[in-house]
Protein backbone atom coordinates (compact mmCIF):
# COMPACT_ATOMS: atom_id res chain seq x y z
CA UNK A 1 0.00 0.00 0.00
CA UNK A 2 1.52 3.34 -1.00
CA UNK A 3 2.01 5.67 2.27
CA UNK A 4 0.51 9.33 2.35
CA UNK A 5 3.35 10.74 0.57
CA UNK A 6 3.06 8.70 -2.84
CA UNK A 7 -0.80 9.29 -2.18
CA UNK A 8 -0.20 13.01 -2.52
CA UNK A 9 1.75 12.42 -5.07
CA UNK A 10 -0.58 10.35 -7.29
CA UNK A 11 -3.34 13.03 -6.20
CA UNK A 12 -1.13 15.88 -8.16
CA UNK A 13 -0.45 13.35 -11.23
CA UNK A 14 -4.49 12.55 -11.10
CA UNK A 15 -4.77 16.43 -10.95
CA UNK A 16 -1.97 16.87 -13.90
CA UNK A 17 -3.36 14.47 -15.86
CA UNK A 18 -7.09 16.15 -15.95
CA UNK A 19 -5.53 19.49 -16.69
CA UNK A 20 -3.62 17.93 -19.65
CA UNK A 21 -0.19 19.31 -18.26
CA UNK A 22 1.39 15.81 -18.69
CA UNK A 23 3.51 14.38 -20.78
CA UNK A 24 2.70 11.94 -23.69
CA UNK A 25 4.98 9.25 -21.65
CA UNK A 26 4.25 10.04 -17.91
CA UNK A 27 0.32 10.37 -19.06
CA UNK A 28 0.43 6.75 -20.63
CA UNK A 29 2.20 5.17 -17.18
CA UNK A 30 -0.97 6.61 -15.27
CA UNK A 31 -3.64 6.09 -17.94
CA UNK A 32 -2.30 2.08 -17.29
CA UNK A 33 -2.24 2.30 -13.99
CA UNK A 34 -5.74 4.03 -13.67
CA UNK A 35 -7.04 1.30 -15.68
CA UNK A 36 -5.95 -1.71 -13.30
CA UNK A 37 -6.84 0.40 -9.75
CA UNK A 38 -10.18 1.29 -9.11
CA UNK A 39 -9.31 3.69 -6.04
CA UNK A 40 -7.05 5.26 -8.43
CA UNK A 41 -9.83 5.83 -10.64
CA UNK A 42 -12.15 6.92 -8.23
CA UNK A 43 -9.97 9.46 -7.03
CA UNK A 44 -9.83 10.60 -10.81
CA UNK A 45 -13.29 10.65 -11.45
CA UNK A 46 -13.35 12.83 -8.17
CA UNK A 47 -11.24 15.54 -9.83
CA UNK A 48 -13.00 15.37 -13.25
CA UNK A 49 -16.42 16.10 -11.43
CA UNK A 50 -14.59 19.23 -9.02
CA UNK A 51 -13.04 20.33 -12.29
CA UNK A 52 -16.32 20.31 -14.36
CA UNK A 53 -18.35 21.91 -11.65
CA UNK A 54 -15.91 25.13 -11.12
CA UNK A 55 -15.38 25.43 -15.02
CA UNK A 56 -19.00 25.53 -15.16
CA UNK A 57 -19.67 28.26 -11.71
CA UNK A 58 -21.76 31.12 -13.36
CA UNK A 59 -19.12 34.36 -14.66
CA UNK A 60 -20.33 37.48 -14.39
CA UNK A 61 -21.41 39.01 -17.64
CA UNK A 62 -19.74 41.85 -18.86
CA UNK A 63 -22.23 44.70 -18.73
CA UNK A 64 -22.42 46.91 -22.18
CA UNK A 65 -21.93 50.23 -20.22
CA UNK A 66 -19.44 48.40 -18.15
CA UNK A 67 -17.47 47.40 -21.62
CA UNK A 68 -17.90 51.43 -23.10
CA UNK A 69 -16.48 52.39 -19.71
CA UNK A 70 -13.82 50.50 -20.12
CA UNK A 71 -12.64 51.15 -23.64
CA UNK A 72 -13.59 55.02 -22.49
CA UNK A 73 -10.54 54.71 -20.24
CA UNK A 74 -7.74 54.91 -23.18
CA UNK A 75 -9.15 58.00 -24.10
CA UNK A 76 -11.96 58.83 -27.06
CA UNK A 77 -12.15 55.63 -29.60
CA UNK A 78 -11.81 58.16 -32.44
CA UNK A 79 -9.39 61.17 -32.45
CA UNK A 80 -10.50 64.65 -32.89
CA UNK A 81 -13.91 64.44 -33.48
CA UNK A 82 -16.52 66.68 -33.21
CA UNK A 83 -19.05 66.82 -30.18
CA UNK A 84 -19.37 67.44 -26.56
CA UNK A 85 -18.12 65.59 -23.68
CA UNK A 86 -20.11 62.91 -22.27
CA UNK A 87 -20.51 59.67 -24.32
CA UNK A 88 -18.49 61.40 -27.37
CA UNK A 89 -16.39 58.30 -27.39
CA UNK A 90 -19.15 55.58 -27.86
CA UNK A 91 -21.01 57.90 -30.66
CA UNK A 92 -17.35 58.40 -32.52
CA UNK A 93 -17.41 54.36 -32.22
CA UNK A 94 -20.58 54.07 -33.35
CA UNK A 95 -20.05 56.43 -36.74
CA UNK A 96 -17.16 54.79 -37.25
CA UNK A 97 -18.47 51.27 -37.45
CA UNK A 98 -21.58 53.25 -39.42
CA UNK A 99 -18.85 54.15 -41.76
CA UNK A 100 -17.45 50.77 -41.94
CA UNK A 101 -20.82 49.35 -42.74
CA UNK A 102 -21.30 51.51 -45.69
CA UNK A 103 -17.83 50.96 -47.40
CA UNK A 104 -18.34 47.27 -47.45
CA UNK A 105 -22.17 47.55 -48.61
CA UNK A 106 -20.38 49.42 -51.07
CA UNK A 107 -17.92 46.46 -52.01
CA UNK A 108 -20.27 43.92 -51.01
CA UNK A 109 -21.45 43.96 -54.81
CA UNK A 110 -18.50 41.38 -55.92
CA UNK A 111 -16.29 40.52 -52.75
CA UNK A 112 -13.85 38.59 -54.44
CA UNK A 113 -13.28 41.11 -57.31
CA UNK A 114 -12.25 43.98 -54.80
CA UNK A 115 -9.47 42.58 -52.76
CA UNK A 116 -7.11 45.14 -54.28
CA UNK A 117 -9.62 48.27 -54.02
CA UNK A 118 -9.45 50.77 -51.34
CA UNK A 119 -11.39 53.73 -51.59
CA UNK A 120 -10.29 56.18 -49.29
CA UNK A 121 -7.63 53.91 -48.29
CA UNK A 122 -10.27 51.66 -46.94
CA UNK A 123 -10.15 47.87 -48.15
CA UNK A 124 -12.01 44.27 -47.12
CA UNK A 125 -9.14 43.90 -45.14
CA UNK A 126 -10.10 46.47 -42.91
CA UNK A 127 -13.84 44.50 -42.39
CA UNK A 128 -11.87 41.32 -42.39
CA UNK A 129 -9.65 42.76 -39.26
CA UNK A 130 -12.79 44.42 -37.63
CA UNK A 131 -14.87 40.91 -37.92
CA UNK A 132 -11.54 39.17 -35.93
CA UNK A 133 -11.82 42.14 -33.27
CA UNK A 134 -15.72 41.87 -32.68
CA UNK A 135 -15.22 37.89 -32.45
CA UNK A 136 -12.61 38.95 -29.55
CA UNK A 137 -14.76 41.38 -27.98
CA UNK A 138 -17.81 39.14 -27.84
CA UNK A 139 -18.45 37.13 -24.60
CA UNK A 140 -17.61 34.05 -27.23
CA UNK A 141 -15.38 33.94 -30.18
CA UNK A 142 -17.63 31.48 -31.77
CA UNK A 143 -21.76 30.51 -31.74
CA UNK A 144 -20.47 26.95 -32.10
CA UNK A 145 -18.15 25.74 -29.76
CA UNK A 146 -16.35 22.37 -30.67
CA UNK A 147 -12.57 21.30 -31.96
CA UNK A 148 -14.41 18.23 -33.62
CA UNK A 149 -15.00 19.39 -37.89
CA UNK A 150 -17.30 17.02 -37.99
CA UNK A 151 -19.75 18.92 -35.87
CA UNK A 152 -18.52 23.03 -36.46
CA UNK A 153 -19.18 21.73 -40.67
CA UNK A 154 -22.33 20.50 -40.52
CA UNK A 155 -23.41 23.59 -38.43
CA UNK A 156 -22.50 26.06 -40.57
CA UNK A 157 -23.63 23.87 -43.31
CA UNK A 158 -27.23 23.60 -41.66
CA UNK A 159 -27.02 28.16 -41.06
CA UNK A 160 -25.53 29.00 -44.71
CA UNK A 161 -25.89 25.93 -46.86
CA UNK A 162 -22.18 25.95 -47.26
CA UNK A 163 -18.40 25.40 -45.30
CA UNK A 164 -15.07 25.57 -46.35
CA UNK A 165 -12.94 22.56 -45.14
CA UNK A 166 -13.01 22.64 -41.30
CA UNK A 167 -9.33 20.71 -41.50
CA UNK A 168 -8.24 19.64 -37.54
CA UNK A 169 -4.61 21.09 -37.01
CA UNK A 170 -4.60 20.51 -33.26
CA UNK A 171 -1.17 17.95 -34.38
CA UNK A 172 0.17 21.11 -36.36
CA UNK A 173 -0.37 23.22 -32.80
CA UNK A 174 -3.31 25.25 -34.39
CA UNK A 175 -6.78 23.66 -32.28
CA UNK A 176 -10.19 24.60 -34.17
CA UNK A 177 -11.76 26.34 -31.64
CA UNK A 178 -15.25 26.55 -32.96
CA UNK A 179 -17.26 28.20 -36.48
CA UNK A 180 -19.58 31.39 -36.52
CA UNK A 181 -21.05 33.32 -38.82
CA UNK A 182 -19.95 36.64 -40.29
CA UNK A 183 -21.16 39.49 -42.38
CA UNK A 184 -19.10 40.76 -45.11
CA UNK A 185 -21.15 43.72 -46.74
CA UNK A 186 -24.48 42.05 -47.58
CA UNK A 187 -23.06 38.51 -47.65
CA UNK A 188 -23.21 36.22 -44.99
CA UNK A 189 -19.55 34.36 -44.73
CA UNK A 190 -18.62 30.85 -43.00
CA UNK A 191 -16.08 31.58 -40.67
CA UNK A 192 -13.74 29.38 -38.38
CA UNK A 193 -11.81 30.15 -35.40
CA UNK A 194 -8.46 28.07 -34.51
CA UNK A 195 -5.91 29.01 -31.62
CA UNK A 196 -2.50 29.04 -31.47
CA UNK A 197 -1.37 29.44 -27.81
CA UNK A 198 -3.47 32.01 -26.69
CA UNK A 199 -3.55 33.64 -29.73
CA UNK A 200 -6.87 32.98 -31.62
CA UNK A 201 -6.74 33.09 -35.64
CA UNK A 202 -10.32 34.46 -37.83
CA UNK A 203 -10.78 32.24 -40.60
CA UNK A 204 -12.98 33.73 -42.84
CA UNK A 205 -13.77 32.24 -46.27
CA UNK A 206 -16.25 34.07 -49.01
CA UNK A 207 -17.70 31.61 -50.98
CA UNK A 208 -17.66 32.25 -55.01
CA UNK A 209 -14.10 32.80 -55.54
CA UNK A 210 -13.28 32.24 -59.40
CA UNK A 211 -10.14 30.81 -59.67
CA UNK A 212 -6.92 30.43 -57.60
CA UNK A 213 -5.08 33.09 -56.03
CA UNK A 214 -1.93 32.21 -53.98
CA UNK A 215 -1.77 33.40 -50.37
CA UNK A 216 -0.79 37.39 -50.07
CA UNK A 217 0.27 38.75 -46.63
CA UNK A 218 -0.95 42.39 -45.48
CA UNK A 219 -1.74 43.89 -42.22
CA UNK A 220 -5.24 46.17 -41.02
CA UNK A 221 -6.00 47.30 -38.07
CA UNK A 222 -2.80 46.27 -36.17
CA UNK A 223 -3.58 42.28 -37.24
CA UNK A 224 -2.10 40.42 -39.74
CA UNK A 225 -3.84 39.14 -42.38
CA UNK A 226 -3.32 36.13 -45.53
CA UNK A 227 -5.44 36.13 -48.22
CA UNK A 228 -5.67 33.92 -50.81
CA UNK A 229 -8.40 31.71 -53.04
CA UNK A 230 -8.93 28.00 -53.44
CA UNK A 231 -11.81 25.98 -54.09
CA UNK A 232 -14.27 28.28 -54.94
CA UNK A 233 -13.85 30.12 -51.83
CA UNK A 234 -11.53 33.38 -50.98
CA UNK A 235 -10.00 33.16 -47.84
CA UNK A 236 -8.84 35.62 -45.17
CA UNK A 237 -6.63 34.60 -42.18
CA UNK A 238 -6.68 37.08 -39.53
CA UNK A 239 -4.99 37.30 -36.14
CA UNK A 240 -2.19 39.20 -33.62
CA UNK A 241 0.10 36.06 -34.39
CA UNK A 242 3.88 37.02 -35.76
CA UNK A 243 2.99 36.92 -39.83
CA UNK A 244 5.61 33.88 -39.98
CA UNK A 245 3.23 31.92 -37.44
CA UNK A 246 0.20 32.84 -39.29
CA UNK A 247 1.93 32.24 -42.68
CA UNK A 248 2.70 28.59 -41.19
CA UNK A 249 -1.18 28.13 -40.43
CA UNK A 250 -1.86 29.23 -43.73
CA UNK A 251 0.08 26.63 -45.05
CA UNK A 252 -1.06 23.52 -42.55
CA UNK A 253 -4.52 24.72 -43.49
CA UNK A 254 -3.72 24.74 -47.46
CA UNK A 255 -2.04 21.35 -46.64
CA UNK A 256 1.12 22.56 -48.32
CA UNK B 1 -21.06 70.43 -41.13
CA UNK B 2 -22.58 68.08 -43.48
CA UNK B 3 -23.16 64.75 -43.16
CA UNK B 4 -21.39 63.98 -46.14
CA UNK B 5 -18.39 65.97 -45.26
CA UNK B 6 -18.33 64.19 -41.53
CA UNK B 7 -18.30 60.65 -43.92
CA UNK B 8 -15.39 61.74 -46.04
CA UNK B 9 -13.15 62.52 -42.71
CA UNK B 10 -14.15 59.76 -41.03
CA UNK B 11 -12.87 58.08 -43.99
CA UNK B 12 -9.53 59.58 -43.30
CA UNK B 13 -9.25 59.06 -40.18
CA UNK B 14 -9.99 55.07 -41.03
CA UNK B 15 -7.40 55.07 -43.53
CA UNK B 16 -5.09 56.90 -41.14
CA UNK B 17 -5.13 54.39 -38.65
CA UNK B 18 -2.69 52.16 -39.75
CA UNK B 19 -0.11 54.61 -39.54
CA UNK B 20 -1.31 55.83 -36.23
CA UNK B 21 -0.57 52.32 -34.80
CA UNK B 22 2.35 52.15 -35.94
CA UNK B 23 3.54 55.79 -33.32
CA UNK B 24 5.07 54.67 -30.43
CA UNK B 25 4.56 56.68 -27.21
CA UNK B 26 1.47 58.11 -28.52
CA UNK B 27 -1.45 58.55 -26.11
CA UNK B 28 -3.73 57.64 -28.70
CA UNK B 29 -1.98 54.89 -29.76
CA UNK B 30 -1.35 54.14 -26.02
CA UNK B 31 -5.42 54.05 -25.93
CA UNK B 32 -5.98 52.10 -28.97
CA UNK B 33 -3.01 49.59 -27.87
CA UNK B 34 -4.84 48.84 -24.48
CA UNK B 35 -8.73 48.31 -25.91
CA UNK B 36 -6.99 45.52 -28.62
CA UNK B 37 -4.81 44.00 -25.93
CA UNK B 38 -7.30 44.63 -22.80
CA UNK B 39 -10.97 44.64 -24.05
CA UNK B 40 -11.05 41.05 -25.50
CA UNK B 41 -10.08 39.55 -21.55
CA UNK B 42 -12.73 41.83 -19.73
CA UNK B 43 -14.84 38.77 -19.43
CA UNK B 44 -11.95 36.60 -18.03
CA UNK B 45 -10.80 40.15 -15.86
CA UNK B 46 -14.54 39.97 -14.18
CA UNK B 47 -14.47 36.24 -13.55
CA UNK B 48 -11.02 36.42 -12.05
CA UNK B 49 -12.29 39.46 -9.69
CA UNK B 50 -15.35 37.93 -8.99
CA UNK B 51 -13.83 34.82 -7.35
CA UNK B 52 -10.87 37.03 -5.17
CA UNK B 53 -13.45 39.52 -4.01
CA UNK B 54 -16.43 37.37 -3.37
CA UNK B 55 -18.82 39.58 -5.23
CA UNK B 56 -19.64 40.96 -8.80
CA UNK B 57 -20.20 44.54 -7.61
CA UNK B 58 -16.27 45.03 -5.97
CA UNK B 59 -15.57 42.70 -8.96
CA UNK B 60 -16.58 45.89 -11.76
CA UNK B 61 -14.32 48.36 -9.02
CA UNK B 62 -11.20 45.71 -9.03
CA UNK B 63 -11.39 45.42 -13.11
CA UNK B 64 -12.00 49.31 -13.38
CA UNK B 65 -9.05 49.87 -10.82
CA UNK B 66 -6.64 47.03 -12.80
CA UNK B 67 -7.97 48.61 -16.37
CA UNK B 68 -6.56 52.30 -15.22
CA UNK B 69 -2.97 50.34 -13.77
CA UNK B 70 -2.92 48.43 -17.31
CA UNK B 71 -3.54 52.06 -19.70
CA UNK B 72 -0.89 53.07 -17.37
CA UNK B 73 1.57 50.35 -18.10
CA UNK B 74 0.58 49.50 -21.79
CA UNK B 75 3.57 51.05 -23.01
CA UNK B 76 5.62 48.33 -21.13
CA UNK B 77 4.04 45.27 -22.44
CA UNK B 78 6.07 43.36 -24.30
CA UNK B 79 2.98 41.88 -26.78
CA UNK B 80 3.27 38.29 -25.61
CA UNK B 81 0.37 36.79 -24.26
CA UNK B 82 -2.28 39.25 -23.57
CA UNK B 83 -4.50 37.40 -21.19
CA UNK B 84 -1.76 36.40 -18.56
CA UNK B 85 -0.63 40.25 -18.74
CA UNK B 86 -3.98 41.39 -18.01
CA UNK B 87 -5.00 38.46 -15.44
CA UNK B 88 -1.68 39.34 -13.57
CA UNK B 89 -2.69 42.83 -13.26
CA UNK B 90 -6.33 41.91 -12.51
CA UNK B 91 -4.78 39.34 -9.63
CA UNK B 92 -2.39 42.39 -8.22
CA UNK B 93 -5.01 44.74 -7.92
CA UNK B 94 -8.09 42.64 -6.50
CA UNK B 95 -4.84 41.76 -3.36
CA UNK B 96 -4.53 45.32 -2.94
CA UNK B 97 -8.00 45.71 -2.86
CA UNK B 98 -8.75 42.99 -0.73
CA UNK B 99 -6.23 44.49 1.63
CA UNK B 100 -7.68 47.62 1.60
CA UNK B 101 -11.52 46.61 2.19
CA UNK B 102 -11.79 43.17 3.32
CA UNK B 103 -8.35 42.18 4.71
CA UNK B 104 -9.77 39.53 6.64
CA UNK B 105 -10.43 37.22 3.77
CA UNK B 106 -6.67 37.26 2.95
CA UNK B 107 -4.73 34.54 4.54
CA UNK B 108 -0.83 35.63 4.98
CA UNK B 109 1.87 33.26 3.33
CA UNK B 110 2.64 32.21 6.95
CA UNK B 111 -0.72 30.65 7.32
CA UNK B 112 -0.42 28.13 4.84
CA UNK B 113 0.76 25.30 7.10
CA UNK B 114 -2.27 25.70 8.78
CA UNK B 115 -3.65 25.03 5.86
CA UNK B 116 -1.88 22.22 4.64
CA UNK B 117 -3.00 20.05 7.71
CA UNK B 118 -6.50 21.24 7.10
CA UNK B 119 -6.60 19.78 4.15
CA UNK B 120 -4.54 16.51 4.11
CA UNK B 121 -7.44 14.55 5.53
CA UNK B 122 -8.58 14.69 2.14
CA UNK B 123 -5.72 13.49 0.17
CA UNK B 124 -5.98 9.74 1.11
CA UNK B 125 -7.19 8.37 -1.96
CA UNK B 126 -8.43 4.99 0.23
CA UNK B 127 -11.09 7.33 1.49
CA UNK B 128 -13.07 7.71 -1.66
CA UNK B 129 -13.46 4.06 -2.38
CA UNK B 130 -16.41 3.56 -1.02
CA UNK B 131 -18.75 6.56 -1.38
CA UNK B 132 -19.37 7.46 -5.17
CA UNK B 133 -18.22 10.82 -4.58
CA UNK B 134 -18.12 12.67 -8.02
CA UNK B 135 -21.90 11.97 -8.96
CA UNK B 136 -22.53 13.91 -5.70
CA UNK B 137 -20.31 15.90 -6.88
CA UNK B 138 -22.27 16.42 -10.40
CA UNK B 139 -25.53 16.59 -8.88
CA UNK B 140 -24.28 19.27 -6.49
CA UNK B 141 -26.57 22.50 -6.63
CA UNK B 142 -24.74 25.16 -8.41
CA UNK B 143 -24.86 27.55 -5.44
CA UNK B 144 -23.29 25.11 -3.47
CA UNK B 145 -20.67 24.57 -5.55
CA UNK B 146 -20.29 28.36 -5.39
CA UNK B 147 -20.36 28.75 -2.24
CA UNK B 148 -18.12 26.11 -1.59
CA UNK B 149 -15.20 28.16 -4.29
CA UNK B 150 -16.26 31.04 -1.68
CA UNK B 151 -15.43 28.93 1.20
CA UNK B 152 -11.76 28.03 -0.04
CA UNK B 153 -9.00 30.27 1.66
CA UNK B 154 -7.89 32.51 -0.25
CA UNK B 155 -4.06 31.21 -1.94
CA UNK B 156 -6.29 27.77 -2.55
CA UNK B 157 -8.92 29.60 -4.20
CA UNK B 158 -6.16 32.08 -6.27
CA UNK B 159 -5.18 29.15 -7.82
CA UNK B 160 -8.02 26.94 -8.75
CA UNK B 161 -9.88 30.34 -10.46
CA UNK B 162 -7.01 30.83 -12.53
CA UNK B 163 -6.78 27.33 -13.48
CA UNK B 164 -10.40 26.39 -13.88
CA UNK B 165 -12.13 29.42 -14.52
CA UNK B 166 -9.52 31.33 -16.45
CA UNK B 167 -7.62 28.77 -17.87
CA UNK B 168 -4.22 29.64 -17.60
CA UNK B 169 -1.72 26.65 -17.26
CA UNK B 170 0.34 25.56 -14.36
CA UNK B 171 3.08 27.23 -15.80
CA UNK B 172 1.81 30.94 -16.35
CA UNK B 173 -0.14 30.63 -12.48
CA UNK B 174 3.38 29.89 -11.21
CA UNK B 175 4.99 32.74 -13.31
CA UNK B 176 2.02 34.98 -12.30
CA UNK B 177 2.02 34.24 -8.83
CA UNK B 178 6.26 34.04 -8.55
CA UNK B 179 5.89 30.53 -6.82
CA UNK B 180 7.38 27.06 -8.18
CA UNK B 181 5.40 25.09 -10.33
CA UNK B 182 4.81 22.34 -7.58
CA UNK B 183 3.05 24.84 -5.14
CA UNK B 184 0.81 25.40 -8.13
CA UNK B 185 -0.13 21.62 -8.10
CA UNK B 186 -0.69 21.00 -4.44
CA UNK B 187 -2.42 24.45 -4.12
CA UNK B 188 -4.92 23.12 -7.04
CA UNK B 189 -4.61 19.28 -5.59
CA UNK B 190 -6.03 20.78 -2.20
CA UNK B 191 -8.40 23.23 -3.36
CA UNK B 192 -9.89 20.21 -5.58
CA UNK B 193 -9.97 17.98 -2.72
CA UNK B 194 -11.79 20.31 -0.35
CA UNK B 195 -14.12 21.09 -2.52
CA UNK B 196 -14.51 17.51 -3.16
CA UNK B 197 -15.25 16.74 0.30
CA UNK B 198 -17.68 19.41 0.89
CA UNK B 199 -19.93 19.09 -2.26
CA UNK B 200 -19.60 15.03 -1.76
CA UNK B 201 -20.80 15.61 1.99
CA UNK B 202 -24.38 13.65 2.57
CA UNK B 203 -27.10 16.75 3.23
Amino acid sequence: MAGPADAFDDELLLNALADGELDAATALALERRLAADPGLAAAYDRICAVRERVAGASRPEVGRDFEARMAQLGGPVTARTQGTAGGVGVFAGWRRMAAAVVVTALLAGGLTHVLEVAPSGLSLDDAVAASHRRGLLATSPVDIASSDRHTVKPWLDAKLGISPPATDLASQGYPLVGGRVEVLGADTVPTLVYRHNEHLITLLAAPGAKGDRLPATGTAGGYNIVRWSAGGFSFWAVSDLEPAELNTFVSDYRGK
Amino acid sequence: MTSLAEAAQQRRLLAGRANQWRRMGDPERSGERFRTVVLPHLADALALARWLTGSRTDAEDVVQEACIRALAGIDGYDGRNARAWVLAIVRNTSFTWLAKHRPKSLVVVGDMAAIDELTQRHTDPTAHRLTPEAELIRKADALAVEAAIGALPHPLREVLVLRDVTGLSYKEIAQMLAIPMGTVMSRLARARAELAATLAEVP
